[in-house]
Protein backbone atom coordinates (compact mmCIF):
# COMPACT_ATOMS: atom_id res chain seq x y z
CA UNK A 1 0.00 0.00 0.00
CA UNK A 2 1.59 3.05 -1.23
CA UNK A 3 -0.96 5.26 -2.99
CA UNK A 4 -3.86 6.73 -1.68
CA UNK A 5 -7.37 6.72 -3.10
CA UNK A 6 -10.09 9.23 -1.71
CA UNK A 7 -13.89 7.86 -3.10
CA UNK A 8 -15.74 10.97 -3.26
CA UNK A 9 -19.51 10.23 -2.62
CA UNK A 10 -21.97 12.95 -4.00
CA UNK A 11 -25.12 13.69 -5.89
CA UNK A 12 -24.88 16.04 -8.86
CA UNK A 13 -21.60 17.51 -7.41
CA UNK A 14 -23.41 18.33 -3.98
CA UNK A 15 -20.47 16.76 -1.40
CA UNK A 16 -20.73 16.08 2.32
CA UNK A 17 -17.68 18.43 4.00
CA UNK A 18 -15.87 14.71 4.80
CA UNK A 19 -14.42 14.46 1.43
CA UNK A 20 -12.70 17.61 1.49
CA UNK A 21 -11.48 16.01 5.30
CA UNK A 22 -10.42 12.65 3.24
CA UNK A 23 -8.90 14.99 0.50
CA UNK A 24 -6.43 16.25 3.09
CA UNK A 25 -5.78 13.39 4.86
CA UNK A 26 -5.05 11.41 2.01
CA UNK A 27 -2.21 13.89 1.19
CA UNK A 28 -0.71 13.26 4.89
CA UNK A 29 -1.02 9.44 4.17
CA UNK A 30 0.30 9.15 1.03
CA UNK A 31 3.54 11.71 2.18
CA UNK A 32 4.23 8.76 4.67
CA UNK A 33 3.51 6.18 2.60
CA UNK A 34 5.67 7.95 -0.13
CA UNK A 35 2.77 7.63 -2.60
CA UNK A 36 0.74 9.66 -4.26
CA UNK A 37 -2.99 11.00 -3.51
CA UNK A 38 -5.86 10.32 -5.53
CA UNK A 39 -9.33 10.69 -5.91
CA UNK A 40 -12.40 8.95 -7.92
CA UNK A 41 -15.46 11.70 -8.79
CA UNK A 42 -17.91 9.68 -11.17
CA UNK A 43 -21.68 10.39 -12.05
CA UNK A 44 -23.31 13.21 -12.76
CA UNK A 45 -22.03 16.81 -11.73
CA UNK A 46 -18.52 15.12 -11.35
CA UNK A 47 -16.67 17.38 -13.80
CA UNK A 48 -17.99 20.66 -11.75
CA UNK A 49 -17.42 18.79 -8.18
CA UNK A 50 -13.65 17.93 -9.70
CA UNK A 51 -13.34 21.76 -9.95
CA UNK A 52 -13.60 22.92 -6.36
CA UNK A 53 -11.54 19.45 -5.19
CA UNK A 54 -8.59 20.96 -6.87
CA UNK A 55 -8.16 22.99 -3.98
CA UNK A 56 -7.19 20.42 -1.65
CA UNK A 57 -3.68 18.82 -1.81
CA UNK A 58 -4.17 15.44 -4.28
CA UNK A 59 -2.14 14.47 -7.06
CA UNK A 60 -4.78 13.75 -9.25
CA UNK A 61 -8.59 13.83 -9.66
CA UNK A 62 -10.41 10.89 -11.69
CA UNK A 63 -13.60 11.90 -13.60
CA UNK A 64 -16.07 10.80 -15.15
CA UNK A 65 -19.93 12.13 -15.86
CA UNK A 66 -21.41 8.99 -16.37
CA UNK A 67 -25.34 8.67 -15.71
CA UNK A 68 -25.33 5.26 -15.65
CA UNK A 69 -23.69 5.92 -12.24
CA UNK A 70 -26.60 7.71 -10.65
CA UNK A 71 -29.35 5.04 -12.75
CA UNK A 72 -28.09 2.31 -10.79
CA UNK A 73 -27.66 1.37 -7.37
CA UNK A 74 -23.40 1.50 -6.57
CA UNK A 75 -22.65 -1.12 -9.18
CA UNK A 76 -21.17 1.08 -11.38
CA UNK A 77 -18.96 2.90 -8.77
CA UNK A 78 -17.51 -0.40 -7.66
CA UNK A 79 -16.41 -0.97 -10.78
CA UNK A 80 -15.18 2.65 -11.44
CA UNK A 81 -13.36 1.95 -7.93
CA UNK A 82 -12.42 -0.95 -8.87
CA UNK A 83 -10.86 0.00 -12.26
CA UNK A 84 -9.05 2.97 -10.63
CA UNK A 85 -7.69 0.85 -7.71
CA UNK A 86 -5.65 -1.68 -10.03
CA UNK A 87 -4.70 1.72 -12.17
CA UNK A 88 -3.13 3.26 -9.47
CA UNK A 89 -1.49 -0.13 -7.94
CA UNK A 90 -1.11 -1.04 -4.37
CA UNK A 91 -3.10 1.79 -2.62
CA UNK A 92 -5.43 2.38 0.63
CA UNK A 93 -8.90 3.30 -0.45
CA UNK A 94 -10.73 6.16 1.70
CA UNK A 95 -14.25 5.97 1.79
CA UNK A 96 -16.68 8.19 3.80
CA UNK A 97 -18.42 6.28 7.20
CA UNK A 98 -21.79 6.89 5.99
CA UNK A 99 -24.34 4.95 4.63
CA UNK A 100 -23.52 4.70 1.15
CA UNK A 101 -19.82 4.59 2.48
CA UNK A 102 -20.22 1.57 4.15
CA UNK A 103 -22.15 -0.44 0.96
CA UNK A 104 -19.12 0.49 -1.40
CA UNK A 105 -16.37 0.09 1.09
CA UNK A 106 -17.60 -3.45 1.85
CA UNK A 107 -18.02 -4.56 -1.57
CA UNK A 108 -14.37 -3.30 -2.52
CA UNK A 109 -12.98 -5.38 0.72
CA UNK A 110 -14.10 -8.54 -1.37
CA UNK A 111 -13.67 -6.89 -5.15
CA UNK A 112 -9.61 -5.86 -4.21
CA UNK A 113 -9.19 -8.68 -1.52
CA UNK A 114 -8.24 -6.09 0.99
CA UNK A 115 -8.92 -6.06 4.49
CA UNK A 116 -11.20 -2.58 6.18
CA UNK A 117 -11.01 -0.83 9.03
CA UNK A 118 -14.10 0.96 10.06
CA UNK A 119 -15.08 4.38 11.45
CA UNK A 120 -11.45 5.70 11.47
CA UNK A 121 -11.23 8.65 13.93
CA UNK A 122 -7.19 8.78 13.48
CA UNK A 123 -4.06 6.75 11.90
CA UNK A 124 -0.78 6.38 13.10
CA UNK A 125 1.82 5.20 10.47
CA UNK A 126 4.84 3.56 11.83
CA UNK A 127 7.53 2.09 8.79
CA UNK A 128 5.27 1.42 6.50
CA UNK A 129 2.54 -0.14 8.81
CA UNK A 130 -0.94 1.56 8.40
CA UNK A 131 -2.76 1.53 11.43
CA UNK A 132 -6.21 2.84 12.34
CA UNK A 133 -7.89 4.51 15.30
CA UNK A 134 -11.84 3.44 15.62
CA UNK A 135 -13.94 3.88 18.50
CA UNK A 136 -15.91 0.79 18.92
CA UNK A 137 -18.90 -0.06 21.07
CA UNK A 138 -20.19 3.35 20.94
CA UNK A 139 -17.06 4.41 22.17
CA UNK A 140 -16.73 1.73 25.01
CA UNK A 141 -13.59 1.21 23.32
CA UNK A 142 -10.88 2.27 21.34
CA UNK A 143 -9.01 0.08 19.11
CA UNK A 144 -5.75 0.52 17.01
CA UNK A 145 -6.08 -2.14 14.25
CA UNK A 146 -3.38 -2.58 11.73
CA UNK A 147 -4.08 -3.31 7.82
CA UNK A 148 -1.59 -6.11 7.41
CA UNK A 149 0.38 -6.57 3.85
CA UNK A 150 -1.34 -6.83 0.94
CA UNK A 151 -2.08 -5.06 -1.98
CA UNK A 152 -5.23 -2.87 -1.34
CA UNK A 153 -6.81 -1.69 2.33
CA UNK A 154 -10.08 0.07 2.61
CA UNK A 155 -10.48 2.74 5.70
CA UNK A 156 -14.27 4.24 6.02
CA UNK A 157 -13.58 7.46 7.79
CA UNK A 158 -15.31 9.40 10.05
CA UNK A 159 -17.17 12.62 9.30
CA UNK A 160 -15.30 15.72 11.57
CA UNK A 161 -12.61 13.55 12.95
CA UNK A 162 -10.62 14.90 10.60
CA UNK A 163 -9.63 18.65 9.84
CA UNK A 164 -9.99 19.73 5.89
CA UNK A 165 -7.03 22.19 4.84
CA UNK A 166 -6.83 23.66 1.48
CA UNK A 167 -3.83 23.78 -0.18
CA UNK A 168 -1.35 22.32 -2.62
CA UNK A 169 -0.12 22.98 -6.23
CA UNK A 170 -4.20 21.83 -8.07
CA UNK A 171 -4.47 18.54 -9.06
CA UNK A 172 -4.54 17.03 -12.38
CA UNK A 173 -8.08 16.09 -13.47
CA UNK A 174 -8.22 13.19 -15.70
CA UNK A 175 -11.16 11.46 -17.34
CA UNK A 176 -11.32 7.91 -16.53
CA UNK A 177 -12.94 5.54 -19.05
CA UNK A 178 -15.92 3.25 -18.03
CA UNK A 179 -15.61 -0.06 -17.31
CA UNK A 180 -16.46 -2.18 -20.62
CA UNK A 181 -18.99 -4.69 -20.60
CA UNK A 182 -20.88 -4.70 -17.71
CA UNK A 183 -24.69 -4.71 -17.34
CA UNK A 184 -26.31 -3.62 -13.86
CA UNK A 185 -29.59 -5.35 -12.17
CA UNK A 186 -30.26 -2.90 -9.38
CA UNK A 187 -32.11 0.30 -11.01
CA UNK A 188 -32.99 3.56 -9.26
CA UNK A 189 -36.69 4.48 -10.00
CA UNK A 190 -36.92 7.35 -7.89
CA UNK A 191 -34.53 9.02 -5.96
CA UNK A 192 -36.04 11.87 -3.58
CA UNK A 193 -33.99 14.49 -1.63
CA UNK A 194 -35.51 15.20 2.00
CA UNK A 195 -34.56 17.65 4.58
CA UNK A 196 -31.92 19.59 1.75
CA UNK A 197 -30.62 22.89 2.78
CA UNK A 198 -29.78 21.80 6.66
CA UNK A 199 -27.11 21.07 8.27
CA UNK A 200 -26.36 17.03 8.41
CA UNK A 201 -26.13 15.94 11.91
CA UNK A 202 -23.27 13.70 11.64
CA UNK A 203 -21.39 16.51 10.06
CA UNK A 204 -22.07 19.58 12.51
CA UNK A 205 -19.54 21.12 14.02
CA UNK A 206 -22.11 21.98 17.30
CA UNK A 207 -25.01 19.48 17.87
CA UNK A 208 -27.85 21.13 20.36
CA UNK A 209 -29.71 18.07 21.15
CA UNK A 210 -33.35 17.67 23.37
CA UNK A 211 -35.09 14.96 25.17
CA UNK A 212 -38.06 14.01 27.31
CA UNK A 213 -37.60 17.44 29.15
CA UNK A 214 -38.74 19.65 26.53
CA UNK A 215 -42.65 17.95 27.05
CA UNK A 216 -43.40 18.07 23.40
CA UNK A 217 -42.72 19.12 19.90
CA UNK A 218 -42.63 23.05 19.71
CA UNK A 219 -39.34 23.57 21.91
CA UNK A 220 -37.39 21.84 19.16
CA UNK A 221 -37.97 24.53 16.45
CA UNK A 222 -38.43 27.77 18.80
CA UNK A 223 -35.45 26.97 21.51
CA UNK A 224 -32.98 24.70 19.97
CA UNK A 225 -33.26 25.61 16.46
CA UNK A 226 -31.90 29.46 17.64
CA UNK A 227 -29.41 28.54 19.60
CA UNK A 228 -28.03 25.91 17.08
CA UNK A 229 -28.43 28.26 13.92
CA UNK A 230 -26.50 30.49 16.72
CA UNK A 231 -23.78 28.42 17.20
CA UNK A 232 -23.46 27.03 13.32
CA UNK A 233 -25.06 23.46 14.06
CA UNK A 234 -28.04 21.12 14.05
CA UNK A 235 -30.60 19.60 16.39
CA UNK A 236 -30.68 16.87 17.46
CA UNK A 237 -32.66 14.88 19.68
CA UNK A 238 -32.97 11.37 22.56
CA UNK A 239 -35.19 8.53 21.81
CA UNK A 240 -37.54 9.47 23.78
CA UNK A 241 -38.23 12.45 21.76
CA UNK A 242 -38.17 10.12 18.75
CA UNK A 243 -40.84 7.70 20.30
CA UNK A 244 -42.77 10.67 21.60
CA UNK A 245 -43.39 11.35 17.74
CA UNK A 246 -41.92 15.27 18.96
CA UNK A 247 -39.00 15.05 16.00
CA UNK A 248 -38.34 12.45 12.86
CA UNK A 249 -35.99 9.56 13.66
CA UNK A 250 -33.62 10.91 11.48
CA UNK A 251 -32.59 13.42 14.02
CA UNK A 252 -31.97 10.55 16.95
CA UNK A 253 -28.47 10.31 18.47
CA UNK A 254 -27.86 7.15 20.28
CA UNK A 255 -27.41 3.85 19.99
CA UNK A 256 -30.40 2.67 17.45
CA UNK A 257 -29.86 6.14 15.64
CA UNK A 258 -27.16 8.35 14.40
CA UNK A 259 -23.36 8.59 16.15
CA UNK A 260 -22.46 11.89 16.06
CA UNK A 261 -18.75 13.30 17.65
CA UNK A 262 -19.17 17.11 17.14
CA UNK A 263 -16.66 19.79 18.82
CA UNK A 264 -19.24 21.14 21.38
CA UNK A 265 -23.01 18.92 22.40
CA UNK A 266 -25.64 20.90 24.29
CA UNK A 267 -27.79 18.15 25.72
CA UNK A 268 -31.45 19.98 26.84
CA UNK A 269 -33.71 18.21 29.12
CA UNK A 270 -31.61 14.52 28.14
CA UNK A 271 -31.08 12.44 31.21
CA UNK A 272 -28.67 10.62 30.05
CA UNK A 273 -29.21 6.92 29.88
CA UNK A 274 -26.97 4.51 27.92
CA UNK A 275 -28.86 3.98 24.67
CA UNK A 276 -27.92 7.81 23.66
CA UNK A 277 -24.12 8.33 26.24
CA UNK A 278 -23.42 5.74 23.41
CA UNK A 279 -24.43 7.61 20.26
CA UNK A 280 -22.15 11.34 21.79
CA UNK A 281 -19.97 10.31 24.30
CA UNK A 282 -17.06 11.13 22.03
CA UNK A 283 -18.30 14.66 21.52
CA UNK A 284 -15.61 17.45 22.28
CA UNK A 285 -16.94 19.39 24.89
CA UNK A 286 -20.43 17.93 26.38
CA UNK A 287 -22.23 20.42 28.11
CA UNK A 288 -25.82 19.64 29.84
CA UNK A 289 -29.05 21.75 30.39
CA UNK A 290 -31.09 19.78 33.00
CA UNK A 291 -33.77 20.35 35.92
CA UNK A 292 -32.05 17.31 37.61
CA UNK A 293 -28.08 17.59 38.48
CA UNK A 294 -27.97 13.99 39.50
CA UNK A 295 -29.31 12.21 35.83
CA UNK A 296 -27.26 10.51 34.66
CA UNK A 297 -25.63 12.88 32.18
CA UNK A 298 -23.79 14.82 34.57
CA UNK A 299 -21.73 11.68 35.03
CA UNK A 300 -20.18 12.22 31.62
CA UNK A 301 -20.75 16.03 31.09
CA UNK A 302 -17.92 19.02 30.66
CA UNK A 303 -20.08 21.50 32.36
CA UNK A 304 -23.87 20.48 33.81
CA UNK A 305 -25.78 23.47 34.70
CA UNK A 306 -29.24 22.86 36.52
CA UNK A 307 -32.43 25.14 36.30
CA UNK A 308 -34.62 25.47 33.69
CA UNK A 309 -33.65 25.17 30.11
CA UNK A 310 -36.89 27.26 28.45
CA UNK A 311 -35.69 30.32 30.74
CA UNK A 312 -31.64 29.28 29.83
CA UNK A 313 -31.72 28.64 26.24
CA UNK A 314 -33.29 31.95 24.92
CA UNK A 315 -30.51 34.03 26.59
CA UNK A 316 -27.72 31.87 26.04
CA UNK A 317 -28.60 32.22 22.12
CA UNK A 318 -28.80 36.03 23.19
CA UNK A 319 -25.42 35.97 23.94
CA UNK A 320 -23.98 33.62 20.79
CA UNK A 321 -26.02 35.87 18.86
CA UNK A 322 -24.40 38.91 20.19
CA UNK A 323 -20.64 37.91 20.27
CA UNK A 324 -21.14 36.65 16.87
CA UNK A 325 -22.61 40.41 15.48
CA UNK B 1 -39.22 -18.62 -2.30
CA UNK B 2 -36.31 -19.70 0.42
CA UNK B 3 -35.12 -16.45 2.26
CA UNK B 4 -32.12 -16.81 4.31
CA UNK B 5 -31.29 -14.70 7.26
CA UNK B 6 -28.10 -13.92 9.03
CA UNK B 7 -27.71 -13.11 12.21
CA UNK B 8 -24.83 -12.36 14.91
CA UNK B 9 -24.45 -13.18 18.47
CA UNK B 10 -23.29 -10.42 20.59
CA UNK B 11 -22.86 -9.08 24.04
CA UNK B 12 -25.92 -7.52 25.18
CA UNK B 13 -26.57 -4.04 24.23
CA UNK B 14 -28.03 -2.78 26.97
CA UNK B 15 -25.99 -3.84 29.14
CA UNK B 16 -22.84 -1.25 30.00
CA UNK B 17 -19.56 -2.22 28.09
CA UNK B 18 -16.78 -2.48 30.32
CA UNK B 19 -12.42 -3.46 29.44
CA UNK B 20 -10.89 -4.82 31.90
CA UNK B 21 -7.69 -2.52 32.40
CA UNK B 22 -5.43 -5.49 32.88
CA UNK B 23 -6.52 -8.35 30.52
CA UNK B 24 -7.42 -5.52 27.70
CA UNK B 25 -10.61 -7.36 27.39
CA UNK B 26 -14.65 -6.82 26.97
CA UNK B 27 -15.52 -7.92 30.68
CA UNK B 28 -18.39 -10.74 29.93
CA UNK B 29 -18.94 -11.18 33.24
CA UNK B 30 -22.96 -10.97 33.55
CA UNK B 31 -22.92 -9.63 30.50
CA UNK B 32 -25.47 -11.85 28.27
CA UNK B 33 -24.94 -13.26 24.61
CA UNK B 34 -28.33 -12.00 22.48
CA UNK B 35 -29.36 -11.77 18.60
CA UNK B 36 -27.85 -8.38 16.92
CA UNK B 37 -30.37 -6.17 17.23
CA UNK B 38 -29.74 -5.14 13.81
CA UNK B 39 -30.33 -8.76 12.99
CA UNK B 40 -33.60 -8.74 14.70
CA UNK B 41 -35.33 -6.29 12.36
CA UNK B 42 -33.79 -8.57 9.22
CA UNK B 43 -35.95 -11.59 10.70
CA UNK B 44 -39.15 -9.29 10.63
CA UNK B 45 -38.76 -8.38 7.09
CA UNK B 46 -38.29 -12.02 6.48
CA UNK B 47 -41.10 -12.96 8.01
CA UNK B 48 -43.12 -10.59 7.11
CA UNK B 49 -42.49 -11.21 3.48
CA UNK B 50 -43.31 -14.59 4.72
CA UNK B 51 -46.22 -13.91 5.70
CA UNK B 52 -47.19 -12.10 2.47
CA UNK B 53 -45.41 -14.30 -0.24
CA UNK B 54 -47.46 -18.05 1.84
CA UNK B 55 -47.16 -20.75 -0.14
CA UNK B 56 -43.80 -22.86 0.19
CA UNK B 57 -41.80 -19.80 1.27
CA UNK B 58 -39.45 -20.98 4.02
CA UNK B 59 -36.87 -18.20 6.60
CA UNK B 60 -33.75 -20.06 7.74
CA UNK B 61 -31.83 -18.06 9.71
CA UNK B 62 -28.13 -18.25 9.32
CA UNK B 63 -25.14 -17.79 12.28
CA UNK B 64 -21.86 -18.15 12.48
CA UNK B 65 -21.09 -18.68 16.09
CA UNK B 66 -19.30 -20.87 18.53
CA UNK B 67 -21.09 -24.20 19.11
CA UNK B 68 -22.03 -23.11 22.66
CA UNK B 69 -24.29 -20.59 21.97
CA UNK B 70 -26.41 -22.46 19.85
CA UNK B 71 -29.55 -22.31 21.67
CA UNK B 72 -29.45 -18.54 21.43
CA UNK B 73 -30.39 -19.40 17.58
CA UNK B 74 -33.57 -20.50 19.26
CA UNK B 75 -34.68 -17.09 19.55
CA UNK B 76 -35.12 -16.22 16.39
CA UNK B 77 -36.86 -19.90 15.84
CA UNK B 78 -39.16 -19.05 18.63
CA UNK B 79 -39.64 -15.25 16.54
CA UNK B 80 -40.95 -17.65 14.06
CA UNK B 81 -38.33 -18.93 11.39
CA UNK B 82 -38.54 -22.01 10.15
CA UNK B 83 -35.31 -24.00 10.62
CA UNK B 84 -31.55 -22.71 11.35
CA UNK B 85 -27.93 -23.30 10.30
CA UNK B 86 -25.21 -22.74 12.50
CA UNK B 87 -21.80 -23.01 11.06
CA UNK B 88 -18.82 -23.20 13.95
CA UNK B 89 -15.33 -23.89 14.25
CA UNK B 90 -12.17 -23.05 16.33
CA UNK B 91 -10.83 -22.16 12.86
CA UNK B 92 -12.61 -19.37 12.62
CA UNK B 93 -12.01 -17.66 15.82
CA UNK B 94 -10.50 -13.97 15.27
CA UNK B 95 -11.53 -13.76 11.75
CA UNK B 96 -11.88 -10.10 10.50
CA UNK B 97 -14.78 -8.83 8.03
CA UNK B 98 -12.43 -10.15 5.37
CA UNK B 99 -12.27 -13.57 6.49
CA UNK B 100 -15.39 -13.73 8.21
CA UNK B 101 -17.39 -12.29 4.62
CA UNK B 102 -15.70 -15.14 2.60
CA UNK B 103 -16.26 -17.75 4.61
CA UNK B 104 -19.85 -17.26 5.13
CA UNK B 105 -20.46 -15.94 1.60
CA UNK B 106 -18.96 -19.47 1.32
CA UNK B 107 -21.65 -21.23 3.56
CA UNK B 108 -24.60 -19.11 2.16
CA UNK B 109 -23.93 -20.55 -1.34
CA UNK B 110 -24.04 -24.73 0.03
CA UNK B 111 -27.46 -23.53 2.09
CA UNK B 112 -28.62 -21.50 -1.18
CA UNK B 113 -30.99 -18.64 -1.22
CA UNK B 114 -33.21 -16.42 -3.55
CA UNK B 115 -33.44 -13.34 -0.99
CA UNK B 116 -30.74 -12.92 1.84
CA UNK B 117 -31.48 -10.71 4.35
CA UNK B 118 -28.72 -9.21 6.71
CA UNK B 119 -28.98 -6.84 9.35
CA UNK B 120 -27.72 -3.06 8.30
CA UNK B 121 -25.05 -3.10 11.61
CA UNK B 122 -24.04 -5.63 14.46
CA UNK B 123 -23.83 -4.21 17.87
CA UNK B 124 -20.35 -4.74 18.94
CA UNK B 125 -17.99 -4.42 15.44
CA UNK B 126 -19.93 -1.93 13.84
CA UNK B 127 -18.26 -1.89 10.50
CA UNK B 128 -21.25 -2.59 8.33
CA UNK B 129 -18.95 -3.69 5.78
CA UNK B 130 -19.82 -7.99 5.65
CA UNK B 131 -23.07 -6.63 3.53
CA UNK B 132 -21.37 -5.49 0.93
CA UNK B 133 -18.44 -8.63 1.23
CA UNK B 134 -21.75 -11.23 1.13
CA UNK B 135 -23.29 -9.32 -2.16
CA UNK B 136 -19.77 -9.43 -4.03
CA UNK B 137 -18.58 -13.09 -3.25
CA UNK B 138 -22.01 -14.04 -4.00
CA UNK B 139 -22.08 -12.32 -6.91
CA UNK B 140 -25.55 -10.81 -6.28
CA UNK B 141 -27.43 -7.83 -6.33
CA UNK B 142 -27.00 -5.26 -3.45
CA UNK B 143 -29.91 -3.32 -1.72
CA UNK B 144 -29.52 -1.88 1.49
CA UNK B 145 -31.21 -0.02 4.24
CA UNK B 146 -34.92 -1.10 3.39
CA UNK B 147 -37.68 0.23 5.00
CA UNK B 148 -40.26 -1.29 2.38
CA UNK B 149 -40.00 -4.58 0.75
CA UNK B 150 -42.08 -6.28 -1.60
CA UNK B 151 -41.92 -9.64 -4.07
CA UNK B 152 -43.60 -8.05 -7.68
CA UNK B 153 -42.92 -10.33 -10.73
CA UNK B 154 -40.29 -12.60 -9.31
CA UNK B 155 -38.30 -9.35 -8.12
CA UNK B 156 -37.92 -7.19 -4.97
CA UNK B 157 -38.85 -3.75 -5.17
CA UNK B 158 -37.78 -1.69 -1.66
CA UNK B 159 -38.22 1.71 -0.48
CA UNK B 160 -34.49 2.23 0.71
CA UNK B 161 -33.07 5.19 3.04
CA UNK B 162 -30.05 7.02 1.85
CA UNK B 163 -27.84 9.35 3.52
CA UNK B 164 -30.21 12.61 2.00
CA UNK B 165 -33.53 11.04 1.97
CA UNK B 166 -34.99 7.86 -0.03
CA UNK B 167 -34.64 5.96 -3.16
CA UNK B 168 -37.49 3.64 -4.68
CA UNK B 169 -34.86 0.49 -6.57
CA UNK B 170 -35.77 -2.30 -7.99
CA UNK B 171 -33.47 -5.64 -7.71
CA UNK B 172 -33.45 -9.16 -9.54
CA UNK B 173 -33.42 -12.27 -7.61
CA UNK B 174 -31.59 -13.74 -5.94
CA UNK B 175 -30.43 -10.63 -4.11
CA UNK B 176 -29.01 -9.80 -0.68
CA UNK B 177 -30.82 -7.02 1.11
CA UNK B 178 -30.03 -5.24 4.39
CA UNK B 179 -32.97 -3.40 6.52
CA UNK B 180 -32.91 0.11 8.03
CA UNK B 181 -34.47 -0.04 11.79
CA UNK B 182 -37.75 1.77 10.42
CA UNK B 183 -38.87 -1.33 8.61
CA UNK B 184 -40.80 -1.98 11.86
CA UNK B 185 -40.38 -2.88 15.44
CA UNK B 186 -39.48 -6.75 15.73
CA UNK B 187 -41.97 -9.32 16.79
CA UNK B 188 -42.43 -10.88 20.13
CA UNK B 189 -42.10 -14.17 20.19
CA UNK B 190 -45.42 -16.41 21.51
CA UNK B 191 -45.30 -18.74 23.93
CA UNK B 192 -46.12 -21.45 21.27
CA UNK B 193 -43.55 -19.97 19.17
CA UNK B 194 -41.42 -20.64 21.78
CA UNK B 195 -42.33 -24.11 22.56
CA UNK B 196 -42.69 -24.86 18.75
CA UNK B 197 -38.65 -23.69 18.43
CA UNK B 198 -37.58 -26.74 20.62
CA UNK B 199 -38.60 -28.79 18.05
CA UNK B 200 -36.87 -27.15 14.74
CA UNK B 201 -33.72 -27.81 13.40
CA UNK B 202 -30.21 -26.76 13.80
CA UNK B 203 -28.00 -27.98 11.60
CA UNK B 204 -24.18 -28.08 12.05
CA UNK B 205 -21.29 -26.89 9.53
CA UNK B 206 -17.99 -26.08 9.55
CA UNK B 207 -14.95 -24.97 7.94
CA UNK B 208 -14.01 -28.54 6.31
CA UNK B 209 -17.77 -28.20 5.02
CA UNK B 210 -17.26 -25.29 2.86
CA UNK B 211 -13.97 -26.11 0.30
CA UNK B 212 -12.35 -22.83 0.84
CA UNK B 213 -9.60 -22.18 -1.09
CA UNK B 214 -8.18 -19.40 1.53
CA UNK B 215 -7.07 -19.43 5.44
CA UNK B 216 -9.62 -17.93 7.73
CA UNK B 217 -9.75 -17.03 11.52
CA UNK B 218 -6.59 -14.56 12.66
CA UNK B 219 -4.54 -16.32 10.14
CA UNK B 220 -6.06 -15.58 7.12
CA UNK B 221 -7.45 -12.33 8.02
CA UNK B 222 -5.92 -9.11 6.31
CA UNK B 223 -6.12 -6.97 9.71
CA UNK B 224 -4.64 -7.30 13.00
CA UNK B 225 -6.46 -5.89 16.57
CA UNK B 226 -2.96 -4.39 18.48
CA UNK B 227 -4.58 -2.55 21.20
CA UNK B 228 -8.34 -2.55 22.65
CA UNK B 229 -8.55 -0.55 25.57
CA UNK B 230 -10.96 2.04 27.38
CA UNK B 231 -11.26 5.55 26.44
CA UNK B 232 -9.53 8.51 28.07
CA UNK B 233 -11.63 9.29 30.94
CA UNK B 234 -13.78 11.98 31.12
CA UNK B 235 -13.59 13.48 33.88
CA UNK B 236 -16.55 14.25 36.07
CA UNK B 237 -17.33 18.33 35.07
CA UNK B 238 -18.52 20.93 37.11
CA UNK B 239 -22.05 20.99 38.07
CA UNK B 240 -23.39 24.78 38.52
CA UNK B 241 -27.05 26.18 39.58
CA UNK B 242 -28.46 28.50 37.84
CA UNK B 243 -31.05 31.08 39.54
CA UNK B 244 -32.24 31.70 36.95
CA UNK B 245 -32.03 31.74 32.50
CA UNK B 246 -29.83 34.93 32.39
CA UNK B 247 -27.09 33.47 34.87
CA UNK B 248 -27.31 29.64 33.51
CA UNK B 249 -26.92 31.42 30.22
CA UNK B 250 -24.18 33.01 31.54
CA UNK B 251 -22.08 30.35 33.07
CA UNK B 252 -22.34 28.46 30.10
CA UNK B 253 -21.27 31.41 27.43
CA UNK B 254 -18.62 32.32 29.75
CA UNK B 255 -17.18 28.15 29.61
CA UNK B 256 -17.74 27.79 26.07
CA UNK B 257 -15.51 31.53 25.31
CA UNK B 258 -13.00 29.94 27.78
CA UNK B 259 -12.76 26.66 25.37
CA UNK B 260 -12.72 28.52 22.42
CA UNK B 261 -15.91 27.62 21.29
CA UNK B 262 -17.72 30.60 20.78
Amino acid sequence: MKNVLVYVQHKGGQTPKVTFEMATQARKLADQLGGKAHALVVGAGSSQLAESLKAYPLDAIYVNDDADVDKYLLDPVIDYLEAAAKAIGPSLVLVANTLTGKDVAGRLVARLNAGICADAVDFKLEGGKVVAVMPKMGGAAITNCELLDGDYGVVTIRPNAFAAQPGGAGAAVQAIEKPAGKSYGVLVEKDVEEGSGELALEEAPVVVAGGRGLGGPEPFDTLLKPLASALGGAVGASRAAADAGWVPYSLQIGQTGKTVSPSLYIAVGISGAIQHKVGMRSSGTIVAINKDGQSPIAEFSDLVVVGDAFAIVPELTKLVQAAKS
Amino acid sequence: MKIVVTVKLVPDPNAEKRIDNGTKRLVRTGVETVLNPYDEYALEAALQLKEKAGGDTTVTVFSMAPESLKETLRKALAMGADDAVLLSDAGLEGSDVWASSYAISHALKKVGFDLLIVGGLSDDGSTGATPGGLAEYLQAPLVTNARKAEIVDGKLKIERETDTGYQDVTAPLPCVMTTALTFGEPRYASLKGIMGAKKKTIAAMSVSDLGLSHAVGQSGSKTQLLSFAPPPVRGKGQVIEAADGASGAKAIFDFLKERKLV
